[in-house]
C-alpha cells in the first residue's frame, strides 16, 4: 500500500517563518526548498521497486522517546510532513505540541491534528514494555535516553523493530591531542556520557538495526541548554563576555534543524545500518569567535571580551561558561559522504535564526544570572586599579 | 584507464582490517598508494584501522603494473632548492617513478651549490636509480634547460610569486603541457574566527601566491590545480619541524611554547602531499580548476605536538608557556610554527578525488625520532640562545 507524500519544491518548511520580517526570506525559501529536494532524493533511492519487496509502504509507525522540548519538536514535524505516523512518548509535563515562532496557524493545526501521544514514564520499564508491545512500532527515535537499561524494555517490546535511531553524543569521545574526532576514534568509557556509550553497545549486541547520531553542541530556537542564550543575555544587557583562559579554545555548534534533517535522512537508509554519525556544523569556532558570532547573528555591536583564570575563582555549583574548557569538535564528513547530508546553517545565520525565532522575541529558558560574571569582573576591576 | 598501481595493504583478502600505515621508508623501495581510478580509490585504507594501529603493518604486498603507454605521464617538477617545501618534489617524483611515470626534476640553482648538501638533494641519486632525471638551472630558462623534451604535466614547487612562476607557466603553455600543478600555501588564507581553512575561503589580498593562482587559472591548460600545504614531516625534509622539539627533549631542556599552547596546526607526513599530487595527475579531469588544501586531516595543538614528540622519544616533557611580546622576542624566530590557529582541512581532495590521509603522527614521529638518533643529532652540541633568553626572563632554571 504505497503512500507517497506530495512534495512541492517550494513547500514551506516547518520553520520557514514567512511571516517574520526579521528572517531573510531567501533563507527560509532555501531551507524549504533544500529540505524538499533532499527528502525527495532520499525517497527515490529507498522507494522499493517490484512486488518482491516486503514493505511497499513508505509510511512508518514511529515512536519518539521524548519529542516535546527541542530536537523532537523539529524532527516530529519533518516526519509528520513526510507522511509517517508519529507518536511522542512523554510524561506529559510539557505540552505535547506548541506552535513554533513563525509557524503558520494552518501548519500548526495540521501537525497538531496528526501527532499522537503516549503518556508514560520511560523509567517505568514494565509500562514501557507492555505499552510499546501493545501498540507496535516500526521505528524508534530515542532522543532523550541516557542509560542502556532504559532501552532494554523497548527492544524487548518490539522484536520486529525495523530501526532504532539513537541520539548519542560526541561527548563520548576520549579527549585527544589530535582533532577533529572521527567516528572511529577512541571513546571514553569513564566520560560523563558513558550511558550513551553503553546504550550504543547494547544496541549493537542485541542485533537490532540501529543508527547512532553523535551531535556536538546543539543550538537553535527552543534550546533548553543555555548555549547561545548565555551569550544573548550578556549582549542584551550590554555586559562584557567573560571567557575562561585564552579564548582560543575551539568548539563546534550544530543547528537543531540540520540535526533533525540528519535524523530523517537515516530513516530507512540501509547505509546507516549499525553506523555512528557525527552531526554538527561545517566549521568550528573559538570561544572568542563565538561571542562575536552571537553578536553578529543577533545584531549587537562587537562585544567586550574579558579573559580570566577559572582556577582563581570558586564558583560553587554555578557554571561560569557554557562550554567545556578544552578543544572539542568532530568531523561530519562521514555523514556528508554516506548520507548526502550537509548542514544548511552557517554559524552566524544559525545564530540569527535562533535569535530571531526565540531570544529576540523575548523568550528564553533560563533567566539571566550574572553572579559568576560579577565575581570575575569585580576581580578584574580590582586588578586594574 | 589502467595505469601503474602500487598497493600497500594489510594481509589479503580484507582490505579493511589491521594497520594501514605505510612501511617505513627505506633507502630504495618506497611503496606508496597510487590511486589510478575512482574504483581503486575505494579500496583505500579503512580509517579505523589506521587510528587504532599500534604497530606498523608488516605484511605488505605490492602489485606493480607497468603503465600502459597511453597512460604514462611525462612529468617535470620544478623544485625549490631550500625550505620546507623542497621535500615535496622529492616524494612526488619518487611516487610517480614507482608508478611507472617519467620524471624530470629541475632544481633551482647549481648542482654544485652548498644547498645541495642538505636533504632531500642528498638523496637525488635515488631518483636517478629509479629512472628519473635530475637537472639544475634557472626556472626562468626552463625551455632552454629541457630543450625538446616533451612533458604532459608540470609541477611548480618553487615560486612564491608571479615573477618566478610566470616564465614556467608561459613556457608550459607554449610547449603543449596539458596539466599544470602549483604548490601554493595555506598561509594565504585570511585568519578568521571560524576554523578550519576550507577551499574557497577568503585569502589575503596581498599574498603573492594568489596572483600566481589567478594567473594559472587564466591560461589555457587542459587541467590546472593549486595545492596549499602547511607543515610537513618526513625523511628528507630540508627544514626542521619535529627536530625543534627533539633537540630540546633529548637534552632535557624545557620546551618553550608561545601563548597558551592550544594553538592548532596541521602537520602532515609528506607522503600525504605526494599522494594527493599523484592523485591529481591520475585524475586530471576531476582535479581541473580546483584548489586543494594539501594537508593531513587532523589538527594538533602545539602542546599536543610537544607531547607526541616526547612520547616518540620516550622521554619526559617540560613545557614552558610564554608571551613573546612580554619577553621581547620575535615568535617567528623562537618557534617553528606561526603563533596562531593555523589549520586547514583537505576537504576538496577527499570529496573530489576520494583521497585519504595516511598521516599517523604518533607512529610517524617514532620513525622520525629513530632517524634523528641514527644520524647522531641527539649528540650534536647545540646553542639555545633564544630559549635561554625566554627562560631567563621567566626566571626558569635550566640544569644542563
Amino acid at each position: 500500500m504505497a503512500r507517497l507524500v506530495a512534495m512541492q519544491p517550494r513547500q514551506a518548511s516547518p520553520w520557514a517563518s514567512s511571516s517574520s520580517p526579521l528572517l531573510p526570506s531567501s533563507l527560509s525559501e532555501f531551507s524549504g526548498a533544500a529540505l524538499s529536494i533532499s527528502l525527495q532524493k532520499r525517497r527515490r533511492t529507498w522507494q522499493p521497486k517490484g512486488a518482491l519487496q516486503v514493505t511497499a509502504s513508505g509510511a512508518k509507525k514511529i515512536l519518539i522517546m521524548g519529542g516535546t522540548r527541542f530536537i523532537g519538536v523539529f524532527l516530529s514535524r519533518l516526519l509528520v510532513k513526510e507522511g509517517h505516523q508519529v507518536t511522542l512518548f512523554t510524561r506529559g509535563k510539557a505540552p505535547i505540541t506548541q506552535q513554533l515562532p513563525g509557524e503558520s496557524d494552518q501548519d500548526y493545526e495540521d501537525f497538531k491534528s496528526k501527532i499522537l501521544h503516549l503518556k508514560g514514564d520511560r523509567k517505568d520499564f514494565e509500562f514501557v514494555k507492555t505499552s510499546l508491545a501493545a501498540k507496535g512500532f516500526d521505528v524508534i527515535y530515542d532522543i532523550n535516553g541516557r542509560e542502556a537499561v532504559e532501552v532494554e524494555p523497548i527492544l524487548d517490546a518490539l522484536p520486529k523493530l525495523e530501526q532504532f535511531i539513537y541520539c548519542s553524543s560526541a561527548g563520548v569521545y576520549l579527549k585527544s591531542d589530535l582533532l577533529p574526532h572521527f567516528e572511529t576514534d577512541a571513546v571514553d568509557p569513564k566520560s560523563r556520557h558513558k550511558g550513551k556509550l553503553e546504550t550504543e553497545s547494547l544496541l549493537d549486541s542485541r542485533g537490532v538495526n540501529w543508527t547512532s547520531i553523535r551531535p556536538v553542541y546543539i543550538y537553535g530556537p527552543l534550546n533548553y541548554n543555555p548555549v547561545e542564550e548565555w551569550f544573548f543575555h550578556r549582549l542584551k544587557a550590554g555586559r562584557p563576555i567573560p571567557v575562561p583562559n585564552s579564548g582560543v579554545q575551539i568548539t563546534q555548534l550544530g543547528h537543531v534543524k540540520d540535526l533533525a534533517r540528519a535524523f530523517v535522512m537515516v530513516l530507512g537508509n540501509s547505509k546507516a545500518s549499525k553506523q555512528v554519525y557525527n552531526i554538527s556544523g561545517s566549521k568550528y569556532v573559538t570561544f572568542d569567535g563565538l561571542a562575536r558570532a552571537c553578536a553578529k547573528g543577533a545584531g549587537f555591536p562587537e562585544p567586550e571580551i574579558v579573559h580570566y583564570n577559572p582556577k582563581e575563582f570558586d564558583f560553587g555549583k554555578k557554571k561560569a561558561f557554557p562550554f567545556r574548557d578544552q578543544h572539542f569538535f568532530a568531523s561530519i564528513e562521514k555523514a556528508q559522504r554516506e548520507l548526502g547530508w550537509a548542514p544548511e546553517f552557517g554559524l552566524v545565520e544559525g545564530l540569527a535564526d535562533s535569535y530571531n525565532l526565540d531570544f529576540g522575541r523575548g523568550t528564553f529558558r533560563k533567566p539571566a544570572d550574572f553572579t559568576t560574571d560579577d565575581m570575575i569582573l569585580g576581580k578584574s576591576l580590582v586588578l586594574q586599579s | 584507464m589502467a595505469a601503474a598501481v602500487t598497493f600497500a595493504a594489510p594481509a589479503l583478502p580484507s582490505l579493511h582490517s589491521s594497520s594501514c600505515s605505510l612501511p617505513p621508508l627505506t633507502h630504495r623501495s618506497l611503496s606508496f598508494v597510487a590511486f589510478t581510478s575512482p574504483t581503486i580509490t575505494k579500496l583505500s585504507f579503512h580509517r579505523s584501522s589506521r587510528r587504532f594501529s599500534s604497530a606498523p603493518s608488516t605484511s605488505v604486498f605490492s602489485i606493480k603494473a607497468a603503465a600502459a603507454a597511453a597512460d604514462k605521464k611525462r612529468v617535470l617538477v620544478v623544485n625549490t632548492n631550500s625550505g620546507g617545501h623542497a621535500v615535496i618534489g622529492f616524494y612526488f617524483a619518487q611516487q610517480l617513478l614507482s608508478s611507472g611515470h617519467e620524471v624530470t626534476v629541475l632544481t633551482v640553482g647549481d648542482e654544485s651549490s652548498d644547498k645541495m648538501k642538505k636533504p632531500p638533494f642528498t638523496r637525488f641519486s635515488e631518483l636517478v636509480s629509479a629512472g628519473g632525471k635530475t637537472v639544475w638551472g634557472n626556472p626562468a630558462q626552463v625551455g632552454d634547460i629541457v630543450g625538446t623534451a616533451k612533458f604532459d604535466v608540470v609541477l611548480d614547487n618553487n615560486g612564491k610569486d608571479l615573477d618566478t612562476v610566470k616564465p614556467v607557466a608561459d613556457w608550459a603553455i607554449s610547449a603543449g603541457v596539458e596539466q599544470f600543478l602549483y604548490i601554493s600555501s595555506a598561509g594565504i588564507y585570511k585568519p578568521l574566527d571560524e576554523i578550519p581553512h576550507v577551499e574557497g575561503d577568503l585569502v589575503k589580498d596581498d599574498a603573492s601566491h594568489v596572483l600566481v593562482e589567478k594567473y594559472m587559472a587564466g591560461l589555457s591548460f587542459s587541467s590546472w590545480a593549486v595545492f596549499r600545504p602547511q607543515y610537513m614531516i618526513g625523511s628528507g625534509n630540508n627544514k626542521d619541524c619535529e627536530e625543534w622539539f627533539f633537540d630540546r627533549i633529548v637534552r632535557d631542556r624545557p620546551v618553550p611554547i608561545p601563548g597558551s599552547g592550544m594553538q592548532l596546526t596541521n602537520i602532515a607526513h609528506v607522503r600525504d602531499l605526494s599522494s594527493m599530487l599523484s592523485l591529481a595527475v591520475e585524475n586530471s579531469a576531476a582535479a581541473n580548476g580546483k584548489i586543494f588544501n594539501c594537508v593531513s586531516d587532523r589538527a594538533v595543538t602545539f602542546d599536543g605536538l610537544a607531547k607526541l614528540c616526547a612520547q616518540a622519544a620516550g622521554r619526559e616533557l617540560k613545557v614552558i608557556h610564554y608571551d613573546p611580546k612580554a619577553v621581547g622576542i620575535d615568535a617567528k624566530k623562537a618557534f617553528p610554527f606561526r603563533n596562531m590557529h593555523f589549520y586547514a582541512e583537505p576537504r576538496a581532495a577527499k570529496e573530489i578525488m576520494g583521497w585519504t590521509s595516511s598521516t599517523n603522527l604518533p607512529e610517524d614521529l617514532k620513525e622520525r625520532f629513530d632517524e634523528y638518533v641514527k644520524i647522531g643529532r641527539d649528540k650534536k652540541p647545540m646553542q639555545f640562545d633564544i630559549d635561554d633568553k625566554i627562560l631567563e626572563s621567566l626566571k626558569v632554571a635550566v640544569t644542563v
